[in-house]
C-alpha cells in the first residue's frame, strides 16, 4: 500500500524571473501575433484583449498549481504539520502561500482592468500600449514574489526528499540520547542503511526502515538523538525526534548506553527519560540496554542498578541487548512488535472494528455426518521428503531447455505420455477418408478383431474356401459373351461422342440439327445387332395416318397485309405491334429515331449515370488545408 | 508449501492449471515459465501435463477433475480428449459431459470424495459427475453466489471460501465437505479463491500478489506441512488477521 502522503509529486516552482519569461514566451507562441492598422478597430482591441487574458490566465492556472500542490498545514496528520513546522517555519510557510495566493488575485485585478480599458482604445497604437502596461504590472506583480518563490522552491526540494513515513501504520520507533546505538540498531532490524559513526548527532533527521514480523509489515522510525534540556532550547535536529514521539502512535523504544561510553551517565539518560515521559503516554513502551558487549546490567554499579530497578517498578519493560554481538537484538524487536499488535488489537477490538471480519476468524470444524473414513491422499515420496527435509535435487526443467535452445525450443506434447516409447510418437491422422478417426474409436476393438481372426480361421480349416469354381453351361456362356460385347460397344460410344464434342461445342437443339433418328434407321440398326425387327406393327414404328388428310381445312388461312399467313401462335414484334399497315409501320420507325436523337447528341449519358466534372477543383486543393476541405463529398 | 506463481502477468493461477492428488494440467502458454513451476515442484511425484480444452488457455475454469477422473466440456476436440488420455494414468476416468453450464471448473468444486456443485446443474451431468469422480455431490451456494467452483478451494484435508460466507454457512458446508474450513482471501484481497489457488493435499499454487498473511492461512487450512493446522489461524494468527484485515 502506498502512504497518502507523497510530496515527490509537487510541480517545481520557477523563480520569479523564469517564471516571467515562461508566461510571456507562451503567450507569445499561443496567441495571434500579426495585427494591422488599418483592421477594424474591434478586431484591434480583440486581439489586445486576447493577449492580456490569455498571460492573465497562465499566471493563474501556474499559481494555483502552486497552490493546490503543497500540502494545507491544517489538512495534513499533525506529525507531518509539525514536522513541517520544525523543518520549514509553519509563519513562513504559510506567508509563503498566503502571498502567492494574494499575487494570483491581484493579477487577476490588473487583467479585469485593462481588458475594460482595452475597450475604450480607439487606435492600434493605444491599445498595444494598454497591452504592454497590463503584461508590464502583471510581471512586476511576479518579480515582488521572488522571494516567496525562492522559499517554496527550497521546501519543495527537501519535502521530496522526506522519508515516506506512513503515520498510521504499525510504526517502531527508537529515541534516545545522541550515540547510544539507535541507527545500529536500525540498520540490524532492516534494511534502512543508516549512517552510523562514533560522534554524537551523525543521524539528523528521521530515517525509516521495514521489517517483517508476524507476516506483517512493520516501519522502524529512527530519530535524530536528544538531550535533556527544557524544550524552547531544543534545535531543528531534536525537534524532529520530538515531533515523531508526539505524533506518531508506535511503539517507543527508548535506547539506553549503559557503558556510559556515549558520554552521558546513567543518570543523565534516565532523567532525559522522565523529562519527555509525557511523550510515552498511551504507547508500548521498552526501555532498551544497547552496549552490553561493554558491560552487563548486572555488572553496574549498586547506584546505576537501583536507577534502572526504577523503571521495572513502574511496570516498564527492560532489555538488553548489544548491536555490536548482535546478541538481545531480535528478543527486542520481538517484543516491541509483540505490544504493539497487542496494543492495537485491543484498541481496534475497542472501536468494534472487528465484527465485520469474525467470520474470517473462524475455522469452521466439520462435525462427523457418516462413519466414512476421508483419509488424505499424500504420496510416499512426498512425506519421505517432508521428514528428511532434503532440498529436492535440481531436475532440468522445460524452462530451462527453452533458455537452452532458444528459438530451436518447440513444445513436446507428446514427451510425457504414458504409453510405451515405441508407439508415443505415433502419427494418427485426424481424419481418414472423409472420417473423423475418434468417431470408430471402440475400447473393444482388439477384442473384436481377434474374435474376427478366430472365426476366419475357423473357416479356412472347415474348408469354406477350398471349393473350385463351377463350370458354366452353354447359354450362360452365350450371355456372358453378349454381355461383353454390348459392355465393349457402350464404351465405344461413349468414347466417339466424346470425340465428337471435342471442346465443348455448343450442343445445338434437336430440331437444327441434321434428322438422326428415323425408324429405318433404328429398324437396320437393330437388325444389324440381330433383333428381328420383321414383324412389329404393334410397336408404332410408323406414324398413324392424320386424319386431316383427307379433309380439307376448316376455315381459309387469312393473310394480313403484308401478305403472310399468320398462324395463331406467333407473336407480333413489339415494333409492328398495334401498326396497321407498312407505311405506317416506316413512320414510326422514323419518329422513333428521332426521339432519340437528342439522347445520342449528349454521348448517351442519361441521368442516372454517375459523373465527376472535375477531378481536383484547384480552389479545394491549393493553399492550407482547414478542416474537412480536401475531401470535397 | 504454498508457491506463489504467475501465468504471463496473470495472477489468476486457478484458470490455467488443474491441480489434483494424482496429476496435474497446466495450460499451453506462450513460455514455460508457468508450466515449470509446477513441473519442478511437482514432476517427481505425479505427471504435468499441458493441455488446451476446446482450443483455449482457461482449462482450470472449463473441467472439474480428482484423483479418480476428470471431467471436460462437450466444446472439447477429439484430439484435446485423445491428448489426455495418452497422458494420464490408465486409473483415471475421462469423460466429456454435456452441459449447458460448460464452465464446469466455475459450477463445481471437488475434492476426493464430495463435490458442490451450482444448484442448475443438469441432473445428468450430477449422475456422470458422480460416477467419474466417485464422489458424493452436493447442490449449494457459497456466499450466495451460485458459482461453487468459482468462490472456493478445498481439498481432502481443508478449505477455503469466499471472505462473506457467515460462519453458520462455514458450519454447514464443513459438516458437508468433512473438512475444516475458513473463509479468506487470495490474492491481496480477491475473493475469486478458486481462480485465484489451486490445491491439493500436499502443495499448492496460489497468485504473485498473495500476501504473506494469506499464505499463511492457506499453509495451515490445507495442512501443507506437518507443523500446520488450521486451529493456528483462531490462535497464533488471530493478531495478525484482525490487524491486516481492519
Amino acid at each position: 500500500m502506498t502512504s497518502q502522503y507523497n510530496f515527490k509529486k509537487i510541480v517545481i516552482v520557477p523563480t520569479a524571473k523564469d517564471f516571467i519569461d515562461i508566461v510571456l514566451s507562451k503567450t507569445q507562441r499561443k496567441t495571434p501575433t500579426v495585427v494591422h492598422k488599418q483592421y477594424k478597430i474591434s478586431r484591434i482591441r480583440q486581439f489586445y484583449m486576447r493577449k492580456v487574458k490569455f498571460s492573465q490566465q497562465t499566471f493563474h492556472d501556474k499559481l494555483s498549481t502552486i497552490l493546490t500542490d503543497f500540502p494545507k498545514l491544517d489538512d495534513i496528520h499533525p506529525f507531518y504539520a509539525d514536522l513541517m513546522n520544525v523543518l520549514y517555519d509553519k509563519d513562513h510557510y504559510k506567508l509563503a502561500l498566503g502571498q502567492i495566493n494574494i499575487a494570483l488575485h491581484l493579477i487577476d485585478n490588473v487583467s479585469k482592468d485593462y481588458v475594460r480599458l482595452l475597450k475604450y482604445g480607439d487606435s492600434l497604437y493605444r491599445c498595444k500600449q494598454l497591452k504592454k502596461a497590463a503584461l508590464g504590472r502583471m510581471a512586476t506583480i511576479m518579480k515582488r514574489q521572488a522571494q516567496s518563490l525562492q522559499y517554496l522552491e527550497q521546501v519543495r526540494q527537501h519535502l521530496s526528499r522526506l522519508p515516506s513515513i506512513d503515520p498510521n501504520t504499525r510504526t517502531l520507533l527508537i529515541c534516545g540520547f545522541p550515540n547510544v546505538g539507535k541507527s545500529s540498531f536500525i540498520n540490524k532490524i532492516t534494511r534502512a542503511d543508516v549512517e552510523v559513526q562514533p560522534y554524537a548527532f551523525t543521524t539528523k533527521s528521521l530515517f525509516v526502515g521495514h521489517t517483517d514480523h508476524r507476516y506483517l509489515r512493520w516501519q522502524v522510525v529512527d530519530t535524530p538523538g536528544i538531550l535533556d534540556h527544557p524544550l524552547e532550547n531544543r534545535n531543528t535536529i531534536e525537534m524532529q525526534a520530538i515531533a515523531a514521539l508526539a505524533h506518531l502512535r508506535a511503539a517507543i523504544l527508548y535506547v539506553m548506553d549503559i557503558s556510559e561510553q556515549c558520554g552521558h551517565t546513567i543518570e543523565q539518560q534516565v532523567a532525559l527519560f522522565e523529562s519527555i515521559k509525557p511523550l510515552f503516554a498511551n504507547k508500548p513502551l521498552l526501555v532498551v540496554l544497547n552496549k552490553t558487549d561493554v558491560i552487563r546490567l548486572e555488572e553496574l554499579k549498586p547506584e546505576q542498578k537501583t536507577l534502572i530497578q526504577g523503571f521495572i517498578n513502574d511496570d516498564i519493560p527492560v532489555m538488553e541487548m548489544s548491536t555490536l554481538s548482535e546478541e538481545g537484538v531480535m528478543a527486542v524487536k520481538t517484543e516491541a512488535c509483540e505490544r504493539l499488535l497487542a496494543h492495537r488489537i485491543e484498541v481496534k477490538i475497542k472501536s468494534k472494528k472487528v465484527e465485520g471480519i469474525l467470520n474470517r476468524l473462524h475455522v469452521a470444524v466439520p462435525k462427523p455426518r457418516d462413519g466414512v473414513v476421508r483419509p488424505a491422499f499424500v504420496p510416499e515420496n512426498v512425506i519421505k521428503q517432508r521428514l528428511t527435509k532434503e532440498p529436492k535435487p535440481k531436475k532440468k526443467t522445460e524452462r530451462d531447455l527453452e533458455v537452452e535452445l532458444e528459438d530451436d525450443y518447440s513444445l513436446d506434447l507428446k514427451k510425457n505420455y504414458d504409453l510405451p516409447a515405441d508407439f508415443k510418437y505415433d502419427v494418427i491422422p485426424e481424419f481418414w477418408e472423409g472420417k473423423n478417426i475418434a468417431d470408430y474409436i471402440d475400447p473393444d476393438i482388439m477384442a473384436k478383431l481377434e474374435e474376427l481372426e478366430r472365426e476366419e480361421e475357423l473357416r479356412i480349416e472347415s474348408g469354406v474356401y477350398d471349393k473350385e469354381e463351377e463350370e458354366m453351361d452353354d447359354e450362360e456362356k452365350e450371355i456372358h459373351r453378349l454381355a461383353g460385347k454390348i459392355r465393349e460397344k457402350k464404351a465405344i460410344i461413349a468414347i466417339e461422342s466424346r470425340i465428337g464434342r471435342s471442346g465443348g461445342a455448343p450442343v445445338m437443339p434437336r430440331a437444327g440439327r441434321k434428322r438422326e433418328r428415323s425408324v429405318s434407321r433404328l429398324r437396320s440398326e437393330f437388325e444389324e445387332l440381330g433383333v428381328d425387327m420383321s414383324n412389329k406393327s404393334g410397336a408404332h414404328f410408323s406414324r398413324t395416318k392424320s386424319r386431316s388428310a383427307s379433309r380439307p381445312p376448316i376455315k381459309k388461312a387469312r393473310a394480313d397485309s403484308t401478305g403472310r399467313v399468320s398462324s395463331s401462335s406467333r407473336v407480333t414484334p413489339r415494333d409492328q405491334s398495334g401498326i396497321r399497315n407498312v407505311e405506317l409501320k416506316a413512320k414510326a420507325k422514323k419518329m422513333g429515331h428521332k426521339a432519340q436523337g437528342k439522347m445520342n447528341q449528349f454521348g448517351k449519358a442519361g441521368e442516372a449515370d454517375r459523373h465527376i466534372a472535375v477531378k481536383m477543383p484547384r480552389h479545394l486543393y491549393s493553399g492550407k488545408r482547414g478542416i474537412g476541405k480536401t475531401d470535397r463529398r | 508449501m504454498a508457491v506463489r506463481v504467475q501465468f504471463e502477468n496473470n495472477n489468476e493461477v486457478g484458470v490455467f492449471a488443474k491441480l489434483t492428488n494424482n496429476y496435474c494440467l497446466v495450460a499451453i502458454g506462450g513460455s514455460e515459465n508457468f508450466y515449470s513451476v509446477f513441473e519442478s515442484e511437482l514432476s517427481d511425484t505425479i505427471p504435468v501435463i499441458h493441455t488446451s480444452v476446446a482450443g483455449c488457455r482457461i482449462i482450470g475454469r472449463l473441467t472439474v477433475a480428482n484423483r479418480h477422473g476428470i471431467l471436460v466440456p462437450n466444446s472439447t476436440t477429439d484430439q484435446e480428449l485423445q491428448h489426455i488420455r495418452n497422458s494420464l494414468p490408465d486409473s483415471v476416468k475421462i469423460q466429456r459431459v454435456e452441459e449447458r453450464l460448460s464452465a464446469l471448473g466455475n459450477v463445481i468444486a471437488c475434492n476426493d470424495y464430495v463435490a458442490l456443485v451450482h444448484p442448475d446443474l443438469d441432473k445428468e451431468t450430477e449422475e456422470v459427475l458422480a460416477d467419474t469422480l466417485n464422489v458424493e455431490v452436493f447442490r449449494h451456494t457459497i456466499a450466495g453466489s451460485v458459482l461453487t467452483g468459482s468462490y472456493c478451494a478445498f481439498s481432502n484435508q481443508g478449505g477455503i471460501v469466499h471472505p462473506k460466507t457467515t460462519v453458520a454457512d462455514q458450519d454447514e458446508l464443513s459438516s458437508l465437505l468433512q473438512v475444516p474450513l475458513v473463509a479468506g482471501t487470495i490474492n491481496r484481497g480477491s475473493d475469486v479463491i478458486g481462480a485465484g489457488l489451486v490445491v491439493n493435499d500436499w502443495s499448492a499454487f496460489c497468485g504473485f500478489d498473495t500476501t504473506a498473511t494469506e499464505i499463511s492461512v492457506i499453509e495451515n487450512v490445507f495442512r501443507l506441512n506437518e507443523a500446520n493446522q488450521p486451529s493456528v489461524i483462531t490462535t497464533d494468527m488471530r493478531e495478525s488477521l484482525i490487524e491486516t484485515l481492519t
